[in-house]
C-alpha cells in the first residue's frame, strides 16, 4: 500500500539496504511491524541512520522523533511520501522535507 | 627483579609476569601463523595502493588477507574505525589463545591497554568533507566516537566484557609497547588479575600518508616499494608505513599456573624514558632510549651481556637507525643477534611494539630469528649482528624489544624463555 496511506506493509528498498549492508541487521528481521529498538539500533545508530537516509534520498528528518519508536511501515510511507514530494500525513511529523 | 613495590592482591616484588597468549593481524598475515611465515620469509609486503595513486608516496604495508567486517561480525561492525577492527579481532585471538573464555571470566580483574597514535583520522576526513560540500546535516552523529582514540580500548572491552581498567596510552610509535609496560604495573600493582595489552593503527589514507611523506619520514622509493624498508641498511631512505594490531594477554605466573594457563614467555621488564629533545627527532646519541633498556634490565635483574637478541625498533630511517646503532653497540657490545620486523610489515605505528613484542615471544619460543628485509649492505660504522636473508636458529633465553615513538617517547621490554 502506498500512496496518501501512512500505513504500508512494504518497506522501501532503501531502508533494507542501509539496514543490512551498513548495520549487519539480519534481513530475517527486517519486517513491516519491526521498530529500530527491536532491530537493537540504538539512538547514535538511529541518527546515523537518519544521515544517510538524508544522504542518499535526500529526506531529512529528526531522528529521535520520526525514526526511534516508529515502525518499519511508518518509516516507509514518511519517506515514501517524502520523496514523492507531496506534504508529509498528519500521522508522521516531519521536520524537512524536499 | 621487578622494582615495583608489594601492593594489592598477590603482586609485588619479583612477581613474573607471564605472556600467556598472542593475537596479531599484521600486513603478513591475520593471525600468528600466517605472520611468522611472512616475518621469516624476508620478503617486504608493501605495495602500491590504489587509494595512494598519484600521490608522491603511493605505497605502504596494508592488511589486506582479511575481511575485517566478517572477522568481527555481529551488529556493532558499523560503528568501529579501522583500527578498532584490527583491535578487537587482535584481542580475541590473544585471548582465545590464552585460553581464556569472557563468557565465564570475572570481568571485573580484567584490564584492557590499548595504545593507539592517531585514532581514526580517515572518518574525521571524511566527515570534514561532507560538511564542506554539504553543510552540518551531513556530519556523522558515529564522527566523535569512531575518532577517539580510546574507542579501541572502549571496544575491546565490550567485547571482552572486561570491567576492569582500560587505557589508550598515546606514545606515537611506542604506544603498543607502553601498553605492554603499564599492563605489566597493573598486574604487579594487584589491580588485575588478567590484561589484554597492545597497540592498533590503520591510518592509510592520503592525507596521513602525505602528511608523513611531507615530513620526510617515509621512503620515497615510489619506483620499488618491496625494497623501500631496509632497516640498518646504508641507502635507507625513510620508513614505509603501515597497518594492523597486536595483542598479548599478560598474567601474573602463579595467576596463570593456578588456572593452569601456559606461559609462552616471560615478561620481566619493560623501561621506559623520554629524550626531552626534540618533537620527533631521536637523540643522537641514544642516550634517551639508553635510560628505557637499562630500566628494564634493572627490573630484570639482568646485566648487558645476558641479552642474546634485540628486536630493533629499525624503522629504516637514517636518524633512527643510527641513533639505535649507536646505543646496541655502546650498551651490548658482545654483539646479541638484532632484528627488525619493519622490514617486512613497515611501521605500523602505534601497533609496532606490540607486533614486535609477539615477535619477541614467538623468537624465544620457536629458537628463530626473523631475518631483516633488504638487509643487503649494512654500513661499516654500524657494529651489530643483523640477521640477513635467512632466519637464523638460536636458542635465546633473554632478549629485548626496543620501541621510540615521535615526541621522544622510549619504551624496552625484556622478555625471557620459560
Amino acid at each position: 500500500m502506498r500512496g496518501n496511506t501512512v500505513k504500508t506493509q512494504t518497506i522501501h528498498p532503501k531502508i533494507t539496504e542501509v539496514l543490512t549492508e551498513t548495520f549487519k541487521v539480519p534481513a530475517a528481521e527486517i519486517l513491516p511491524e519491526s521498530t529500530m529498538d527491536s532491530l537493537e539500533m540504538d539512538s547514535l545508530a538511529v541518527a546515523e541512520f537518519a544521515v544517510i537516509i538524508k544522504e542518499t534520498l535526500g529526506v531529512a528528518a529528526d531522528s529521535e522523533k520520526l525514526y526511534k519508536d516508529a515502525t518499519l511501515a511508518d518509516i516507509s510511507a514518511f519517506i515514501d511520501v517524502a520523496v514523492g514530494g507531496e506534504a508529509a500525513g498528519s500521522a508522521v511529523p516531519v521536520s524537512n522535507t524536499r | 627483579m621487578s622494582q615495583s613495590a608489594d601492593q594489592g592482591t598477590g603482586a609485588g616484588a619479583g612477581t613474573a609476569i607471564a605472556v600467556t597468549g598472542v593475537g596479531l593481524v599484521t600486513p603478513a598475515g591475520a593471525d600468528e601463523h600466517s605472520f611468522w611465515e611472512g616475518l621469516c620469509s624476508g620478503h617486504s609486503t608493501a605495495r602500491h595502493c590504489e587509494e595512494l595513486a598519484g600521490l608522491p608516496v603511493d605505497f605502504a604495508c596494508p592488511v589486506d588477507s582479511i575481511d575485517l567486517d566478517e572477522a568481527v561480525g555481529g551488529r556493532s561492525v558499523w560503528r568501529m574505525a579501522r583500527f578498532v577492527k584490527l583491535a578487537v579481532v587482535a584481542a580475541r585471538q590473544a585471548v582465545a589463545d590464552a585460553g581464556l573464555d569472557p563468557a565465564v571470566w570475572d570481568g571485573g580483574r580484567v584490564g584492557v591497554v590499548l595504545g593507539v597514535g592517531v585514532g581514526g583520522v580517515s572518518v574525521l576526513v571524511d566527515n570534514a568533507a561532507r560538511m564542506a560540500a554539504s553543510g552540518p546535516e551531513a556530519v556523522s552523529p558515529l564522527l566523535v566516537p569512531m575518532m577517539i582514540p580510546n574507542a579501541a580500548a572502549g571496544e575491546v572491552a565490550i567485547a571482552l566484557k572486561a570491567g576492569g581498567p582500560s587505557l589508550a596510552p598515546a606514545t606515537a610509535c611506542a604506544s603498543g609497547a607502553t601498553a605492554v609496560a603499564v599492563a605489566r604495573d597493573l598486574l604487579l600493582g594487584g589491580s588485575c588479575d588478567v590484561v589484554v595489552a597492545g597497540g592498533a593503527e590503520s591510518v592509510l589514507t592520503p592525507l596521513v600518508v602525505t602528511a608523513f611523506a611531507r615530513m620526510g619520514a617515509l621512503s620515497t622509493r615510489t619506483a620499488d616499494p618491496a625494497g623501500a624498508s631496509r632497516p640498518f641498511a646504508a641507502d635507507r631512505d625513510g620508513f614505509v608505513i603501515g597497518e594492523g594490531a597486536a595483542m598479548l594477554v599478560l598474567e601474573r605466573e602463579e595467576t596463570a599456573r593456578a588456572r593452569g594457563g601456559r606461559a609462552r614467555a616471560l615478561l620481566t621488564g619493560a623501561g621506559s624514558s623520554t629524550d626531552a629533545h626534540h618533537p620527533t627527532a631521536p637523540a643522537p646519541d641514544g642516550r634517551g632510549a639508553q635510560r628505557a633498556v637499562q630500566s628494564a634490565l634493572d627490573q630484570a635483574g639482568w646485566v648487558p651481556v645476558d641479552v642474546d637478541h634485540i628486536n630493533a625498533h629499525g624503522t629504516s630511517t637514517p636518524l633512527n637507525d643510527a641513533m639505535e646503532t649507536t646505543l646496541i653497540s655502546r650498551l651490548f657490545p658482545h654483539r646479541p643477534s638484532v632484528t627488525a620486523p619493519k622490514g617486512v610489515i613497515g611501521h605500523t605505528l602505534a601497533a609496532a611494539g606490540a607486533i614486535e613484542a609477539v615477535a619477541t615471544v614467538l623468537t624465544l619460543e620457536r629458537s628463530l630469528v626473523p631475518p631483516i628485509a633488504n638487509l643487503d649492505s649494512l654500513p661499516d660504522a654500524f657494529p651489530l649482528d643483523c640477521v640477513v636473508k635467512e632466519p637464523r636458529h638460536q636458542r635465546v633465553e633473554r632478549a629485548v624489544s626496543h620501541s621510540f615513538g615521535f615526541g621522544g617517547h622510549n619504551v624496552a621490554l625484556a622478555f625471557q624463555r620459560t
